[in-house]
C-alpha cells in the first residue's frame, strides 16, 4: 500500500479556540431509517421510539443473560447512511448538497478532540465532490482488545456495564405513544428481553462554519411525536446511564461525561437528555433530566471541569476547513490521530 | 356523583384541600364608570391556568332561578346573568389556553331514572307553591278589602321559571346554546385575555352529562403525545364529586372551583315572594316595591359570594398517607390506590344506584370501606380496579368485609339516634344549652376534637372562616316533614307576635293544608301508606330549600340540618316525633333483611335468589358506574332496575360474575325529556307529544302519575327519601312516541337531532387561525376535515370540521330581542366544527412522562396527623383482614 505523505491539523489548547464564535446550523432530519430486531434494514421509522419513565427502583443486570447482541466484530461501512441518502435523492430527483457525509460519532471524536486524548482512525473519500468518512473498523476493533485487557476499576465487567445501558433504554420506551400502548406492556418492560440490533437512526443536515455536513445517527427515543412539517425540530430523548453522584469526585467525572452526552446530542439536534442514575451494582435508582442546550453552562457554572462548547464547535469547523482543502484526489485518505498527539494526520493509504 | 355532604366530608377530613380564591374585582369609579380588570396581568392567585372547564348547568340553574335574588324577569335577563356569572368565573380563573364550556347533554339511561325522580319532585313542589301563591294573594286582596294592591302583586309575583326546561331538547336550551355561541363570540372580539384562547362549547344537543364530556375531552387531550402533562386545569362546578374526577384523571394540576355556599352574608334575606329585601316570604305585605330607598338592592348590593378552590392535588397528598399499604407482595401505586378510593366514595353515593343501607357519608362509610381495603390488600393480591375496570373477586373481599360489620352497623346507628332524640328530649324540657351529649360512636375524622366525639362537631378547618358553624344557613322558614306530621302544633308555637297579619294569616294557611293532608292519609300502618304520608311530608315541604330544585345545595343543607345538632323544631328529624312515621322495617333488630326485601321489594323472606339477583344488578351498577368515571359511558341503556340496594351480605360469589356492556343506543332529546318528565312540565316537549302524558287514551300514561309514593326509607327528611316512580320501558316509550313523530315540525325535527362540539378562536391566534383558514377558506382548499397539528394549536389535539355555509369575518348577531347587547360587524371570531381525538385504547390511570408534582402542601405534622387517625378510622365494628376469619 502506497502512503502518501501526511498533513497535519493542529490540536491546540482549548483558549486558542476561544472568542468569536462559529455559524452552526441547526440540525434538521430530511431523511431517516431503522433496524429491526434482527438488525435488518428499512428505510422508514418503524423501530422508533417513545420514552416514558421507567418504574424505580430497577435491576438493570435483569436479563443480561437473554441479551440479543449486535454483532460489532463486521465491518457496516456507511451501508445503510448511503442507502437513505440514495432513497431520498432518487425522490427528490437531485443529490444532496452535504460536502461531508458520515456517521454521528465521527464528528464526536473530532468535537471531543481539544479535551481529550483518545486516538482514532477513519477512512474518507472523495465522491462527488462531497468527503464520506467512515470509522477505521480494523483500528476499532485493535483498540477494544486492548482496552478489554486493561484492569478495571468497579469489579463489574464492561459487557455487563455496557448491558445497563442497553437494559435503562429497554425499561425507559414504548414502541408506540403511551395512549396506545398497554398497561401490561408498560409494567413489563422489565421482563422485555434487551435488543441491541434494533435502532432508529436519524439523518440530518446540519452546518460548521463554511460546511455543510450530513450526519447519520441513532436517537433512543422521542418525547411527543415527529413534526408534520419535515425539518422542524424534533424533541429526541437521549438516554444514559451513570453512577449515582456521590461526592465532588464523581461530579468531577459526571461533569467530563456531560461533554462528550452534549455533543452527540449537539450533533443530531437532540434537546433532552435523560441521566438514569444507578448503584455501583447496578440498581437503578433516579433519572434526572437534562437540556441539552443548558449543559456546557451548567457545567461551567460548578467549575470543577474546563470545556467549552463553543471551542469544540469552532475546533470541527476549522477541522473541516482543512479537511476539505487537502482531500483532494480519489481514493482513500486515512484520518489519525494517535493517543495524546496534539494533531491530527490525514494521508491517502489508497490510490483510487 | 351527589353523595349528600361529600364535601363537608372531605373539607372537614382534608382540610388544607381548600383555599380561598383571591379575586380581583372591577373599579367602580366616583363617575360610575366600571374599569373591568385586566385579566391577561398575572393571576392574582400567584399561578397561572392553563384550561377551565364549566360544568355549565352548575351555572344556568343558580343563574335562572337565584336564590338569593329575584327571578330573571325573562329569559333574555337569564342569559345576561349567565353571561356575567360566566365571565366573573372566567376572570378568576384567566384560563391562558382553554375554555370549554359543557351543557348537560342527553344522559346515560342511568342517570335519566335519577333525573326523572327530581324532576317528578320539582314539578310536584312548583305545583305547591304555585297553590300556595295563590291562595296567600287571595287572602291579600280579601284582609286589605281593595284593589289597590292587586296590581302591584301581581306583576311583583311572576310565574315561577320551570327549571324543568333546563333539559335537553327544550326551546329553552337551544336560546342558551345561540347566546352562549354570542357570548363567547363576542368575548373573542372585545377581551384581549381570550386572543391566545381556544373555547369549546358542547351545548345541550351534544349526548352526554357536561361533567363527564369534560372528562371524555381530558382523557382524549393525556392520550394524545403532544398532550402537556403539566397542564393546570380548573374546573367549575357544583357537585362535590367533581374532586372525585379531577382525581379520575391522574392529572395532578387539578383544581375545582366553586362558590363558597357556607359563607353567608348576614343581611337580610330576600323575600321569594315579591322579590324585595328586609323580610322573608312569611313577612311578606305584598307592597310593591319603592323605587329608590333603603330597601332598594341596587343601594344595598350584596357582596358576591366567595369562591374556594378545592385541590386535587392536595387530596392526592392525603390519600398517599392515608392510604398506604406497607410491605405489600406487590408494588405501591398511588395512581392504582386512588381508583380504588374514589371505587369505594361510589358505594356510599352517586347519581346511578342507591347507597348501600350500610355506608352513610356521615357515619364515615368511605372510611370503613378503607380500612376494609387496607386491610385487605396484601391478601388481595392486587387493587380492585384497574383502568375502570373492577376485578370481581377483590370486590367481593370489600363487600364481604362490610357485611360482617352490617348488623353492627345498623344497631349503631339506632343508638346513637336515640340518644339524639333523648337528648333533644331533655334539652327541649330542661331548655338548657346546647350538650352535644351525643356521643356517637363513629371515628371522628378530627380525633383532637375528642375521640369519641360524633363527627358533627368537627370544627371549620384550621385558620378558615368557611366552616364555622354558626354561619351555616339555616333553612330559611324551613317547613319541615316534622311540622307538617305535627300538623298545627309547630305552627302553633311559633311566635306570632312579630308577625304581620298576613303572615300570620299565610301561615295558617300553610298549616291548614297540611294538616288537611295529614287527615286523608295518617289511618294504618302498613308500609305502602308510610310511604304515602311521606309524599306528603315531601310536597308540603316546598319552601325547605333540600328541595329537588335546589338538590346540590340542599345536599349541604342536609348535612347542615342534622349536623348542627337538631337545636329548633324545623331541624328535628321526622320520627323523632310522637306521630313521625314508623320506620317497619328496624334494621336494628333482628330478621331486618327479611323485613326489608318483603316490604321493599314485595318479595317472600325466603326468596334468597331474589336478593342474590338484586346485589348482581348493583355490582352490575358499580361496574357502570366506574367505566363511566374512568373511561366513559359502557352503555347508554343500562340501567339498575330497582329502587333499593341489596345489602353487603347480599353479595355472594361475585368471582364467578362475568360483567360486558352493549354500547346501546344513544336517547333522542324528546326521549330523554318524555323519560324524565312530568306532565306538568310538558309545555318544554312538543305538543305532539302532550297526549301521550295526559289522554286517558295513552298507552304509556302510567309512566306519568300525577301522585306518587315517597318512602323515607328510614331518612329523616322527606326529600331524602326514596320517589316510587315506574321505570320507563323504553320499548314501550318509544313505539309510543314513533306514532306521533311524523307531526313533528321541521324545527322540532332539528332540535331532536345530535349535535356536534364547536370550536371558537380569535383571528389573533397564532398558528391556528391560519391553519384552519388555509384548509377551508383558502384558494387551495382541501377537505372540509382535517386534524390539527398541536404543535400549532397550543397542545389541543382533535379534528375539525368546517361549518356548512359559515365564512368568517363576516357579523356577529345578538340572538335575542332586546338587544341587550351589540351586534359586531366585523367578527374576529371564528366557529368550527370539533371532534376530540377517538382512540381505541382503554386510558390508563398513570402519570404521564414529564409531570412535574407541585410541592408538598402538607408538612410533618399534616402527614403524622393523617396517619396516626388513618391507623383507627373506619374500625369502630370491626374490619379485620378476612384472612384471620376465613373467607
Ligand atoms: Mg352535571
Amino acid at each position: 500500500m502506497a502512503f502518501s505523505p501526511a498533513s497535519r491539523f493542529p490540536i491546540h489548547p482549548p483558549p486558542q479556540y476561544a472568542g468569536s464564535g462559529v455559524a452552526v446550523k441547526r440540525p434538521r432530519e430530511f431523511a431517516c431509517f431503522s433496524y429491526d430486531k434482527d438488525h435488518v434494514f428499512h428505510l422508514d421509522d418503524s423501530s422508533l421510539k417513545w420514552y416514558y419513565p421507567p418504574t424505580l427502583p430497577a435491576d438493570l443486570s435483569k436479563g443480561s443473560d437473554t441479551f440479543v447482541k449486535h454483532d460489532d466484530s463486521i465491518d457496516e461501512h456507511l451501508d445503510s447512511l448511503l442507502a437513505t441518502i440514495q432513497s431520498y435523492e432518487q425522490q427528490k430527483g437531485e443529490p444532496i448538497d452535504a460536502q461531508v457525509v458520515t456517521w454521528r460519532g465521527m464528528l464526536t471524536k473530532i468535537m471531543a478532540a481539544p479535551y481529550d486524548s483518545d486516538a482514532f482512525e477513519m477512512n474518507a473519500t472523495l465522491y462527488r465532490g462531497s468527503i464520506f468518512i467512515e470509522e477505521n473498523h480494523a483500528f476499532k476493533r485493535q483498540k477494544q482488545e486492548m482496552e478489554s485487557n486493561q484492569p478495571r476499576r468497579t469489579g463489574m465487567p464492561s459487557s455487563l456495564m455496557s448491558f445497563w445501558g442497553y437494559k435503562f433504554e429497554t425499561l425507559s420506551t414504548l414502541p408506540r405513544p403511551w395512549g396506545e400502548t398497554s398497561r401490561e406492556y408498560i409494567e413489563n418492560r422489565d421482563r422485555e428481553v434487551v435488543n441491541n440490533k434494533e435502532q432508529y437512526c436519524s439523518v440530518v443536515r446540519t452546518g460548521f462554519g463554511n460546511s455543510i455536513v450530513c450526519i447519520g445517527g441513532e436517537v433512543d427515543a422521542i418525547w411527543d411525536s415527529k413534526p408534520e412539517n419535515p425539518g422542524e425540530p424534533i424533541n429526541w430523548v437521549e438516554l444514559k446511564t451513570s453512577a449515582e453522584i456521590c461526592g465532588p469526585r464523581d461530579q468531577v467525572n459526571f461533569d467530563r461525561k456531560l461533554m462528550k452526552y452534549w455533543i452527540q446530542s449537539f450533533l443530531l439536534g437532540v434537546p433532552k437528555i435523560i441521566v438514569g442514575f444507578r448503584t455501583q451494582d447496578g440498581v437503578l435508582t433516579r433519572t434526572e433530566e437534562f437540556q441539552t442546550m443548558n449543559i456546557p453552562k451548567e457545567v461551567q457554572h460548578r467549575k470543577l471541569v474546563n470545556w467549552d462548547g463553543n471551542v469544540c464547535i469552532k475546533f470541527t469547523s476549522l477541522f473541516l476547513d482543512w479537511l476539505r482543502a487537502n482531500i483532494t484526489g480519489e481514493g482513500v485518505w486515512r484520518i489519525r490521530r494517535a493517543h495524546r498527539s496534539n494533531s491530527i494526520e490525514l494521508f491517502r493509504v489508497e490510490e483510487a | 356523583m351527589g353523595i349528600p355532604a361529600a364535601f363537608r366530608w372531605l373539607s372537614s377530613k382534608y382540610p388544607k384541600i381548600i383555599s380561598p380564591v383571591i379575586e380581583e374585582k372591577p373599579l367602580v369609579l366616583e363617575d360610575g364608570t366600571v374599569v373591568p380588570v385586566d385579566t391577561t396581568q398575572p393571576n392574582p392567585n400567584g399561578e397561572e391556568f392553563d384550561n377551565l372547564y364549566l360544568d355549565m348547568n352548575g351555572i344556568v340553574h343558580p343563574c335562572s332561578h337565584p336564590e338569593d335574588r329575584p327571578a330573571p324577569k325573562d329569559e333574555e335577563e337569564m342569559m345576561i346573568e349567565i353571561f356575567k356569572y360566566t365571565d366573573r368565573v372566567v376572570n378568576m380563573v384567566r384560563p391562558r389556553k382553554l375554555l370549554m364550556i359543557a351543557v348537560d347533554g342527553v344522559a346515560p339511561r342511568a342517570k335519566m331514572n335519577q333525573q326523572r325522580s327530581r324532576r317528578f319532585r320539582a314539578a310536584q313542589e312548583a305545583k305547591e307553591k304555585e297553590l300556595e301563591k295563590q291562595q296567600f294573594l287571595k287572602i291579600l286582596q280579601r284582609e286589605k278589602g281593595s284593589t289597590v294592591q292587586v296590581e302591584a302583586i301581581e306583576t311583583v309575583v311572576k310565574k315561577a321559571f320551570d327549571s324543568n326546561s333546563i333539559t335537553p331538547g327544550t326551546p329553552f336550551m337551544d336560546i342558551l346554546a345561540a347566546s352562549l355561541r354570542y357570548w363567547c363570540a363576542y368575548k373573542l372580539n372585545t377581551d384581549p385575555a381570550w386572543a391566545q384562547m381556544k373555547v369549546i362549547i358542547s351545548d345541550a344537543t351534544v349526548p352526554g352529562e357536561g361533567e363527564h364530556k369534560i372528562m371524555n375531552f381530558i382523557r382524549s387531550q393525556r392520550n394524545s403525545p403532544e398532550h402537556d402533562p403539566n397542564t393546570r386545569h380548573v374546573i367549575y362546578g357544583l357537585d362535590a364529586d367533581l374532586i372525585m374526577l379531577g382525581l379520575a384523571t391522574h392529572e395532578p394540576h387539578f383544581r375545582v372551583l366553586r362558590e363558597d355556599v357556607f359563607f353567608q352574608e348576614s343581611k337580610a334575606r330576600m323575600c321569594k315572594l315579591c322579590g324585595q329585601k328586609g323580610h322573608d316570604e312569611r313577612n311578606c305585605r305584598g307592597e310593591a316595591k319603592e323605587k329608590s330607598g333603603e330597601h332598594d338592592e341596587k343601594d344595598h348590593a350584596q357582596p358576591l359570594k366567595p369562591f374556594i378552590w378545592l385541590h386535587v392535588s392536595v387530596l392526592r397528598e392525603y390519600l398517599a398517607v392515608e392510604l398506604h399499604v406497607p410491605d405489600l407482595p406487590f408494588r405501591w401505586d398511588l395512581e392504582r390506590a386512588i381508583d380504588d378510593w374514589v371505587f369505594m366514595c361510589f358505594f356510599v353515593g352517586n347519581d346511578f344506584l342507591p347507597h348501600l343501607p350500610a355506608l352513610e357519608i356521615r357515619e364515615n362509610g368511605i372510611d370503613t370501606l378503607t380500612a376494609i381495603w387496607k386491610d385487605n390488600l396484601p391478601v388481595m393480591g392486587g387493587y380492585v380496579t384497574k383502568d375502570g375496570h373492577m376485578d370481581l373477586e377483590r370486590a367481593q373481599y370489600i363487600l364481604s368485609g362490610l357485611a360482617k360489620q352490617e348488623d353492627a352497623i345498623f344497631r349503631r346507628r339506632r343508638e346513637v339516634e336515640e340518644r339524639r332524640e333523648a337528648s333533644f328530649k331533655r334539652r327541649k324540657l330542661q331548655q338548657q344549652k346546647n350538650g352535644n351529649g351525643r356521643g356517637g360512636a363513629q371515628d371522628s375524622p378530627l380525633s383532637s376534637k375528642g375521640r369519641k366525639g360524633a363527627p358533627e362537631a368537627n370544627g371549620p378547618p384550621p385558620g378558615m372562616n368557611l366552616f364555622s358553624v354558626t354561619s351555616i344557613p339555616k333553612p330559611p322558614g324551613a317547613i319541615t316533614h316534622d311540622m307538617v306530621m305535627k300538623g298545627r302544633s309547630s305552627v302553633d308555637q311559633a311566635n306570632l307576635a312579630n308577625k304581620s297579619a298576613a303572615s300570620v294569616l299565610k301561615s295558617q294557611i300553610q298549616s291548614m293544608m297540611a294538616a288537611q293532608k295529614n287527615k286523608e292519609k295518617t289511618d294504618g300502618e302498613d308500609p305502602k301508606k308510610d310511604g304515602e304520608a311521606a309524599t306528603d311530608g315531601d310536597a308540603a315541604a316546598t319552601k325547605t330549600p333540600p328541595s329537588a330544585l335546589g338538590k346540590r345545595k340542599a345536599e349541604l343543607m342536609e348535612d347542615d340540618a342534622t349536623s348542627t345538632g337538631a337545636s329548633s323544631d324545623a331541624e328535628t328529624p321526622a320520627g323523632s316525633g310522637d306521630e313521625g312515621p314508623v320506620d317497619t322495617v328496624r334494621l336494628w333488630e333482628e330478621g331486618y333483611a327479611d323485613r326489608y326485601y318483603e316490604q321493599k321489594f314485595k318479595v317472600d323472606a325466603k326468596d334468597i335468589e331474589f336478593r342474590h339477583k338484586v346485589a348482581r344488578a348493583y355490582v352490575e351498577g358499580l361496574a357502570w358506574v366506574l367505566m363511566y368515571y374512568f373511561q366513559g359511558c359502557p352503555s347508554w341503556e343500562w340501567f339498575y332496575p330497582y329502587h333499593y340496594a341489596p345489602f353487603a351480605a347480599d353479595f355472594v360469589d361475585l368471582g364467578k360474575m362475568t360483567i360486558t356492556f352493549e354500547k346501546g343506543r344513544i336517547s333522542r332529546p324528546f326521549e330523554q325529556l318524555m323519560s324524565v318528565l312530568p306532565a306538568a312540565s310538558r309545555h318544554a316537549i312538543p305538543e305532539v307529544f302532550h297526549d301521550l302524558m295526559t289522554h286517558e287514551d295513552s298507552p304509556i300514561l302510567d309512566f306519568y302519575p300525577e301522585e306518587f309514593e315517597i318512602d323515607l326509607n328510614g331518612k329523616k327528611m322527606a326529600w331524602q327519601g326514596v320517589a316510587l316512580l315506574p321505570f320507563i320501558e323504553m320499548p314501550r316509550l318509544l313505539a309510543a312516541m314513533k306514532t306521533k313523530e311524523h307531526l313533528l315540525s321541521p324545527e322540532d325535527q332539528a332540535r331532536n337531532e345530535p349535535g356536534k362540539d364547536v370550536l371558537l378562536i380569535s383571528d389573533a391566534h397564532p398558528g391556528l387561525y391560519d391553519d384552519i383558514t388555509a384548509h377551508f377558506y383558502s384558494k387551495k382548499q382541501g377537505v372540509p376535515k382535517f386534524k390539527l397539528n398541536p404543535k400549532r394549536s397550543g397542545g389541543l389535539a382533535g379534528t375539525v370540521e368546517k361549518i356548512e355555509g359559515y365564512v368568517p369575518h363576516g357579523s356577529l348577531v345578538y340572538p335575542l330581542q332586546r338587544n341587550i347587547m351589540p351586534d359586531v360587524d366585523y367578527d374576529r371570531s371564528l366557529s368550527v366544527t370539533y371532534h376530540m381525538p377517538t382512540s381505541s385504547h382503554t386510558h390508563k390511570s398513570m402519570l404521564l412522562r414529564g409531570v412535574k408534582l407541585p410541592p408538598p402542601a402538607l408538612n410533618h405534622s399534616d402527614i403524622d396527623t393523617v396517619r396516626h387517625k388513618s391507623r383507627n378510622s373506619g374500625r369502630s365494628y370491626g374490619g379485620a383482614p378476612l384472612r384471620n376469619n376465613g373467607n
